[in-house]
Parts: C-alpha cells; structure tokens; sequence
C-alpha cells in the first residue's frame, strides 16, 4: 500500500472537499439568516435590512423565548416525546424486522405484504380519532407514540440491514444452542449499531418533527410537543390567521421573535445527529465474517 | 452483551410508564384553584386559538372571580380547525360553551349540534338580551330559533386604506389622486423618475380603494333590489384590465402574486416602494421600519378615490365574527346561559372588557385610555375570552386597544375619519342569516376569484376569458349561492 | 477471492432453499419447536399494526358514500363510486395528474440519485472532523418547514434584489422571475426539494456502508485497482439493496409530488404547471371538508402506489433476484 497518492486522486480530493465547503455553505446560509434576524432589532427585520449579520443588536429575544413558559413547557414535552418515542419504537420495530428478514420465517412474504398495505393505504382522521378515543387517549401523551411504534419504512430498512449480515452469523449462534431471542440480542444487535444509530435519528427526528398528530388529539397547553408550539407561532402571525380577526393582529408576535423561536425549536434535535455519527463507522463486521 | 439489550429494553418500558403516568398527573391537576366558585359548576369552554396559555392568563382568573364559575379553556388548533371542531363534536365531546368562527357556526347549526337558546336566553339571559341589538340576533336565527350570542367585535371600522411616501410626492410635486386616473399618473410618474416600485400589495389583499372606484365595494353588492356576487359585477372588468395596465407597464409590483403582507410592508418600508394598502393594525411596525430605513421619510393616507361618477364610496361588511353556542352534548346548558349572563352585567362587562379606572385604564375627554403597562399585561388577550359584547359601550371601551400606542391611533383614527368623508356601504349580506348554499361554496369560490383575479391582473390569463371563467365559478356552485341569497335577501326585504 | 462477497448479499435473497418435507403439519410442529421465539417476537409488532392501522381500515368505506360526520358511519348513504366519477370528470383532472406526474418522475429522476452520489463522495472524504461536520452541516435544512424554506427561496430568487438575479445580472443575463414564470417554476421547486432534503437522505446510504467488510477495499488495493473502481464495484454494490429498497418504496410515493412545498409555493401564475392533485383537492375543499371525496382521492392515489409497489417489487425479484418480500 503507498502512502502517496496519485495526482488524479489528489485533484479528485481537492474537487471533493470544495464541492462540501460549496453545499454546506449553501445548506447553512438560510440559518446564518435567522440567527442575525433573531439578533436584530425588530425595525431592521421588518424592513428587510438584515442579511447575514445582525442589525441594531440585541438579545431580548432569547431571553423572551426563554422566559416564556409555553415554550419551555412544550421544550420539556418534545424531549420526553422523543426519548420515550425512540426507545419504544426502535424496540417495537427491531424485534419485528429481524423474524421478518429470516427467510424460514412461514408466510413472511404476506407478513411483509401486510405491512407494506399500511404504508399505502390508512382508514384516515376520522377512525383513528374514534380509536384514540375509544382507548382513552385523547389528550395524553401516549397518542403521541403509540400509533408511531411500528414505522413500516424504518422496519423494512432494519429487515434489509439484517439480511445484509452473513448468514454464518445465526449458524454458528444455532451451533453454541442460542435461542433465536439471543442470536438477536447477542449477535445481531450488537453488530447492528449503524442502523440503530440511523433509526433512532429517525424516531428521534419524526417524534421532533411532528406537530399534526397532536394537533388532533392534543388541546391541553400542558401537552403541547415543541413544533406544535412553534407551527401555532408562525401560523397565528399568518396574514391568513389574522385576516378578519383585528383582535389577533393587535397582539402578532414579531418576525424577530418568531426566529429565535425557530433557532431554538431546531437546535435540541441538531445536537443529536453528531453524537450518533460515532456509530456509522466502517468495519462493523471485521472479524465477525468467516470468509 | 445480553445485559445491555436487557437494561435499554427495561428503560424503554420504564419510559413508556413513566410518560402515561406523568401525563395523567398532570391531567387530573388542571382542576385546581376553584375555591371560590365552589357553588357553580366547572365549565368547559372552547376558544379560537390564540397564542397563550388560556387557563393561567389574567382574564380567565377575573372571569371567574366575577361570576363565580370556574371555567376550563381549551383552544381549536391553529391550523385545521374547522377539522378538530368537527371530530371533537360528531365524538360528543362534552363543551358548555364554544366560540366559534361564522361557517363553524353555521355548519354545526345546520347539522343539529347546537341547542336551540330561546328558552334559556328568556329564563337567564337578561342581560344578554339587553346587550345585543336586533339586526345581530337576525343572522343567529335560523327558522325562528336562536342557535348562538352573536359578538360583534370593535364596531364599525375600516382596516385599509393606501398610503403613499409623501416626502417623494413633495418631491416630484404631486398632489394626492382622487380618481383611477390620477392614480395611473402619479404611479407613472414616480417609475419614470424615482426607478423604485410604485405599488405594492400582498396577494390577498386586492379588492379595497381601487376597486370600490370601480364599483366594486363588498363580497355582496345590491342593485335594484337584487343582489349580485363581486365576481358577477360588469365592472369587474373595467377594474381588472386597469390593474393589468398598471401591472404590465410596472405600476403595480411584478411580484403582487406572491407577496405577502409582510414582504409588502418589507418593500414600503424599506424604500423600495412608493405606495401600499396599508392596514392600520400594522402602522406602528411599519412606521419604526421606515423611520430607521429612512429618517427623512413621510407617510401620508391617501383619501378614497372617486368613482367615474365622482364618488367616493368604501365597502364594509358589518357580519358578525363570532359565535357563541351552547352545544347539545353539554350537561350545564342553564349554568352556561347563566355563565354568559353574568359575563354581560354593566360593571362585570366593564371591568372584563378595559378592566378597572385607575388601574388598567384612565378616562380622558369622555374616552378610555390604557394605563401602561397593566392594560398589556393583563388585558391583552381579553378579546378572547369575549361572550358576546354589549354592543351599546363596547365599541367605546375597544378604542382603549388602539390608543396603547400614539402611531397605531393616529391611523386607525385617519382611516375612520376618511371613510367617514366618503360614502360608506354596507355589504347587504351582513346580517344574513346562515345560508347553506352560501356558506357551503363562500370559501372555496372566494380562493377561485382571487386566483383567477391575480391571473387576469397578472397577464397570465386574457380579461377577454372573463366571461368564460364567471361560468366556470357560476357552475362551481356560484349560482346556486346567488340564487339562495337572492331568495333571503327578497324575503327579509319583503319583511321590513 | 473476496471480491465476489458482496454481491453474495445480493444474491441471498432467493437461493436458500427451504427443505422439503412430505407433510405441511409436521413441517409446522417442527418450525415451531425450533423458532417458537421468532414468532413471538412478532407479536407486539403484528399487535401494533392490527390496532392502530388495520382497525382504523373501514374508515376507507366513506370514499363510497355521502359522508356526513355527524350522521357517523352507518348513518351516511352509499353512493357508490359517484365521488370517483366527481374525480375523473372534473374538467381538471386531467392537467392536475399530468402535472402530479410529471413532477414527482422529475424528482424521482433528478433527487432520488442525488442524496446516493453525495453519500458516495462523502465516504471519499478522508478527513474525519472535516466529513463529520459536513455530515452535520448539510442535513440541517430538512428541519426547517416547507413555510420558511418556501420564503427563503422567494427572497433568494425575487427579481426585486434577490441574491440569485444579481449574480445572473453579473453574468449579463436579464433578471427572470423564478416563481411567475411557467417555463422554469417547476426547476424551482426541483431544487429548493433537493435542497432541503438531499442531505437527510444520504443518511440512509451512509449506514450501508457500514455492513461492507472492509476487506474488501484491502483485497482490491493489492490488486491495485483505483478508487473509481472499487467505488464501482464494491461500494456500489454493497449499498444496492437499500438503493433498490428507497427505490420501490419512493415509485410508491409516485402521487405525492410535493403538495406542503406547492401549496407554499405555487400562485395562481403558475397554477398551469404547478397545480398538483394535492393542491387541488386543497382548494376544492376550502371550506368544506368533503371527506367523502378527499378520500375516494387517496383510494384512487393508494390504489396507484400498491400497483407500482407491487409491479416494482415483482420486476425487482425478476431480474435482480431480491425485493422488499
């Protein structure tokens, strides 16, 4: 193996490394915007006078954001709904994508067919609202996740990661007398690690994202996850919401505080990505493949 | 490795208790804090949405401490929430009370969901029979029955009106136009010799002063008796190949369509355009904007525009905004009534609407004014939590709302003076009962108007297509509203 | 001698045979004694579904009645297929599904290799802090909403000083109103799509990687073969089941061409080329909440999807010899 590199490949390199510095900057320019917007004085937003760099300074709008007690209250919630959500339904989804992705497994291609339905067709609003209230869960938390547990998408990119792994992975688990439970949980699992990591973010990221689910059942302020407080933000200082209702545009919140309401409405679930990156490393599999 | 997977699967599940556990907690908590009106029931009461906390604000704790009920708020969604009304009324949910928008009302009194308040309304409703005059009670009447307290808002205001930069008309010697005309000069003069947008305006707000110089005042407009839809007027027409020219010459902004109010106000306000329609509710971010873009600047309202006929008229629907009902499925109905009773007693009414003299507001020249910041802090969102208003004094105690601020006044007060001048009409549909026809299609023909406007103003569709697209509306369920409204509005005239 | 081993993934999918026994009964028994815990740990799963999804089902009848909310589900009369035939007569229908169509075959085109191209040339990336930040950097845009990436686009291209124009008007090229013109809005909403989610998706492909065996890459650099090539023939390779996985599954999607973004970001200027059968069942509805309609809409779109899935998946087995089942 040399250690020197072609001139192609180095060409190529410097190609590649401009071509990130070009896309992230191009990815990061809109944030760079709403955080100088959230720092300027609310005269300057208006006006469209501030681009990349705040104008007329200042930080009361954090600590207006901070201080309001809906937003840490729904802030409190999200972080509760996406720790419990992710753990639950990455569980849910793993147990249930491995007997699916072992090909002994009788009927597991209507299984699969049967999971894959619900992907294209759903009963809609109506029924589910009945069933939520029928369970009682109308204005809890649990409606949140429980519905969500079973993700078809992610169970079927688990399924394919375990059809990936060597088949001589559960032969010689079957060989040492493992139970199939074991040969997941000791085997499997442990060599799954990039895909967990990506199924969380994505529990992780969904749970974070959603608002709709509890914009349907959710009417207590306690409740409330984050992006349902911030869509309520931006949509009541719509010019459709506060059409024909003069009470509501006497009280808009301003364009600065909206924000610094999105900025902090991001960041929590930004900071997960890069503490999960650590997991998507090569080689997982070096050594446990007998060739 | 066996240990690890045992651990997160009992985290997971610890998690997942945990979580209904403490929402439970949480839920059965809500209850508290109502020592005082220990002798009344808890109401249950569904609000519009507004952005706070409705069961820890200020008004919610007066309420309560005027009238003796506890009261549980809970809001409709901001989004989709004629949706969420519909599931959580078909599912019984069992409200004593709901505020509700003029087609919720509606659509919930035509399917049988409200209680019919005659009864109640002679048996404990005194006051609210006082407060509320007899053209209001008309549109909450469906087949002789009282289905909801209709509120109106402020009174009688106008929002709107165009502002120009004055100190650029000083400047190229202009006076303010008063007919489409002059308008078409001025805007011509200011492109030709400032290079900046001459005007601007969002996307959903293109009917007003222009167009009401054309004819075209209000949604429903009467003539000889009969009622005619905006869409249906011959003026429309003229009004649209005008707004064409000022848009294919560039007088009106190329980017109209996909304006926004606040990116309209963006471009007044920073120098980019010479004139917008402006409401007043907006002045004082506006007018902070332009003083820091540019200090030297000067704002003037421009007056209403005269007709060809050489008037100068403003449109204004005076229909109610809210609703307040009593559903079927509420166990509490008489406490509701009572409820809402209380709410409009002179002095309950007073100190709810602009809070206590000397405290939340001060009286000047016979006029409220706010005392900062108290009336903020604890009056803000006291519109919400209206039930109907007297609507003898609260159009007086409302203007305490706008004189919080001397720029927000000063155009509210303009704007309602210049109406004032002019000839003000009423949109003959206002006090209409509800209409199923009507209000079945009214949103969904008024977002195919304002489309197929912006694509007769914009170019992207020839004016000659009028014709063909008033069909397509009329199909779309436009005739059968006419027709219906036609048939309310003969019988109601052949009535008085 | 490893260079067959990734392929090897591919091919696994139909080849294990199962062996044959006489009798189906004792076949059963001896499956279950052997993988009774493989059937149970399907249980909560299965569980989940029948409640949450299959229960909710009979909800679809409504695309075949008059539905009235409060009348409930077995007070609204059948009228059969009468909201299909509202769907396909509508003088409309027509434009908004070639429209549908054409837009999401240009985004399945154009942004469904993209997020794989930029996963690739991010495995290429040596420099650890540099590829982690970029990592981080470019999947940030998926959190922002449609609303506020929809008003950044309209600044960056408004012809009134967007940041776009004036880099065109550098070049000489006359200002062009991205968003009024019919020839070149539908670019614009490819590629504010792309630019909001190509990142997130590479996701997907960067865990892929990660079931490659490194030996790979060892075996074929003694054998001195370039990085094109091995890119060519073992990194591709070994992420091609789950490209053909996103693949199906986004053919399924085919109905959905975007309807939040174009709600956002269409006008009625370029409602010709823009208006989608989502943005259209929007507008119809206004005001109305026809779910007897909206419904029979995603009865005819689902019906669609599980055909193309379903075909995908078949043609998938055929000729690549692996599918989602």
């Amino acid at each position: 193996m040399s250690i020197r590199t072609s001139l192609s490949e180095r060409l190529f390199n410097g190609c590649n490394i401009a071509f990130f510095i070009f896309f992230g900057l191009v990815t990061l320019l809109p944030f760079v915007n709403l955080t100088a917007k959230s720092l300027s004085s609310e005269a300057a937003v208006v006006s469209g006078s501030v681009n990349l760099w705040p104008v007329g300074f200042q930080l009361g709008t954090y600590q207006y954001v901070l201080e309001d007690a809906m937003f840490l209250t729904s802030l409190g919630n999200s972080v509760l709904l996406a720790v419990v959500g992710t753990a639950l339904g990455l569980f849910v989804t793993t147990i249930t994508a491995y007997p699916l992705s072992r090909l002994r497994l009788r009927g597991r291609k209507w299984l699969l067919l049967m999971f894959v339905f619900t992907m294209l067709f759903s009963g809609g609003l109506i029924p589910m609202y009945l069933l939520m209230q029928a369970l009682g869960l109308v204005n809890t938390m649990p409606a949140l996740f429980l519905p969500a547990a079973i993700n078809v998408f992610n169970l079927l990119i688990i399924k394919n990661y375990f059809e990936a792994l060597p088949d001589s992975l559960e032969e010689s688990a079957k060989i040492d007398g493992a139970s199939n439970v074991r040969t997941l949980f000791r085997i499997m699992l442990p060599l799954s690690l990039p895909v967990m990591a990506t199924i969380a973010l994505f529990f992780a990221v969904y749970f974070w994202n959603d608002y709709f689910t509890a914009m349907i059942y959710i009417t207590n302020q306690d409740l409330k996850p984050l992006q349902l407080f911030l869509k309520e933000l931006l949509v009541s200082s719509s010019s459709e919401f506060l059409k024909d209702n003069v009470d509501a545009a006497l009280n808009t919140t301003p364009q600065s505080i909206q924000a610094a309401s999105i900025l902090l409405a991001t960041l929590p679930i930004l900071l997960v990505y890069p503490f999960l990156q650590k997991y998507f490393v090569k080689g997982v599999l070096v050594g446990s493949v007998k060739g | 490795m066996k240990r690890n997977a045992m651990i997160a699967l009992a985290i997971a599940c610890m998690l997942v208790l945990a979580a209904c556990g403490g929402n439970n907690g949480a839920s059965s908590g809500d209850g508290g804090g109502n020592a005082e009106g220990a002798e009344e029931p808890e109401l249950r009461m569904l609000m519009q949405y507004s952005l706070f906390d409705p069961n820890e604000d200020y008004m919610a704790k007066a309420i309560t401490e005027k009238t003796g009920f506890p009261v549980k708020y809970e809001m409709l969604p901001a989004e989709n929430a004629d949706e969420k009304l519909n599931l959580m009324v078909a599912n019984k949910e069992d409200f004593d009370l709901m505020k509700l928008s003029a087609p919720q009302f509606f659509k919930l009194a035509t399917a049988g969901a409200l209680e019919p308040l005659d009864e109640l309304i002679d048996s404990y409703g005194a006051n609210v029979k006082a407060a509320i005059k007899e053209p209001s009670w008309q549109s909450s009447t469906i087949d002789g029955q009282i289905y909801a307290v209709p509120e109106t808002g402020s009174g009688i205001s106008i929002g709107e009106e165009l502002i120009v930069r004055q100190d650029w008309m000083d400047e190229l010697g202009l006076e303010a136009p008063t007919t489409p005309d002059e308008l078409y000069t001025v805007l011509k003069t200011i492109k030709d010799e400032k290079g900046v947008i001459p005007l601007t305006g969002s996307k959903d707000a293109i009917f007003g002063d222009i167009s009401a110089a054309f004819g075209i005042h209000n949604a429903w407009n009467e003539t000889d008796g009969t009622l005619a839809h905006k869409a249906e007027l011959p003026q429309m027409k003229d009004f649209l190949t005008y707004m064409n020219k000022l848009y294919s010459e560039g007088l009106l902004d190329s980017e109209m369509p996909i304006n926004t109010t606040p990116k309209a106000i963006e471009k007044f306000s920073s120098g980019q355009a010479a004139m917008f329609r402006m409401a007043w509710w907006n002045a004082p971010g506006l007018v902070k904007a332009l003083e820091q873009s540019a200090p030297e600047s000067e704002i003037a309202v421009i007056p209403y525009l005269q007709s060809a006929e050489g008037a100068a008229e403003v449109g204004i629907s005076t229909a109610i905004t809210w609703y307040i009902a009593i559903p079927k499925a509420s166990e509490n109905k008489e406490a509701a009534m009572r409820f809402l009773d209380a709410k409009l007693a002179d002095d309950v009414f007073k100190s709810l609407a602009i809070g206590e003299e000397g405290v939340h507001h001060e009286v000047k020249d016979g006029k409220y004014f706010p005392i900062l910041p108290k009336f903020n802090d604890d009056l803000n969102n006291g519109s919400a939590y209206m039930t109907g208003t007297n609507e003898h004094t609260y159009p007086d105690y409302w203007q305490a709302r706008v004189r919080k601020d001397p720029v927000l006044q000063h155009y509210y007060e303009t704007f309602q003076a210049n109406a004032e001048a002019a000839e003000i009409i009423i949109d003959p549909m206002s006090t209409a009962p509800p209409i199923d026809a009507v209000s079945r299609n009214t949103q969904k023909l008024n977002k195919l108007l304002t489309d197929a406007v912006i694509m007769f103003i914009s170019g992207s569709r020839d004016i000659a297509e009028y014709d063909q697209f008033l069909e397509q509306w009329h199909a779309e369920g436009g005739a059968e509203m006419v027709a219906s409204a036609n048939e309310w509005y003969q019988s109601a005239g052949a009535g008085e | 001698m490893k260079h067959n081993d990734a392929p090897a993934a591919l091919r696994r999918g139909t080849l294990a045979m199962r062996p044959a026994r006489s009798r189906a009964g004792q076949r059963l028994g001896a499956d279950m004694r052997r993988d009774w815990d493989l059937y149970l740990l399907l249980v909560p799963g299965i569980l989940f579904l029948l409640v949450f999804k299959y229960a909710p089902m009979y909800g679809i009848s409504i695309a075949f009645k008059d539905f009235n909310i409060f009348e409930g589900y077995a007070g609204s009369p059948w009228v059969g297929g009468k909201h299909f035939a509202n769907l396909f007569q509508s003088p409309d229908f027509a434009r908004v599904f070639c429209n549908t169509v054409i837009i999401s075959v240009l985004k399945i085109a154009i942004l469904f290799p993209l997020p794989i191209l930029v996963a690739l040339l991010l495995n290429e990336l040596r420099h650890m802090l540099f590829k982690r930040t970029v990592q981080t950097v470019i999947y940030v845009p998926h959190f922002l909403s449609w609303v506020i990436v929809g008003g950044l686009f309209i600044d960056l291209l408004s012809t009134n000083g967007g940041l776009f124009n004036k880099a065109l008007g550098l070049l000489g090229i006359e200002p062009i109103a991205f968003f009024l013109d019919s020839s070149v809005f539908r670019g614009v909403l490819i590629a504010s799509a792309g630019w909001k989610e190509t990142g997130w998706s590479t996701i997907v492909y960067l865990a892929a990687f990660a079931t490659i065996d490194p030996g790979l890459y060892e075996a074929s650099k003694i054998d001195g073969a370039s990085r094109l090539r091995q890119l060519w023939h073992i990194t591709l390779p070994g992420i091609a089941p789950i490209i053909l996985l996103m693949f199906i599954l986004r053919l399924g999607n085919i109905l959905e061409a975007g309807t939040e973004q174009i709600l956002v970001m269409y006008n009625p200027t370029v409602y010709n080329v823009s208006d989608v059968i989502g943005s259209y069942v929007y507008r119809m509805g206004l005001g109305n909440q026809d779910y007897s309609f909206t419904t029979a809409v995603g009865v005819f779109e689902s019906l669609i999807s599980l055909t193309l899935v379903i075909g995908g998946n078949a043609l998938s087995r055929k000729y690549l010899q692996r599918g989602i089942w």
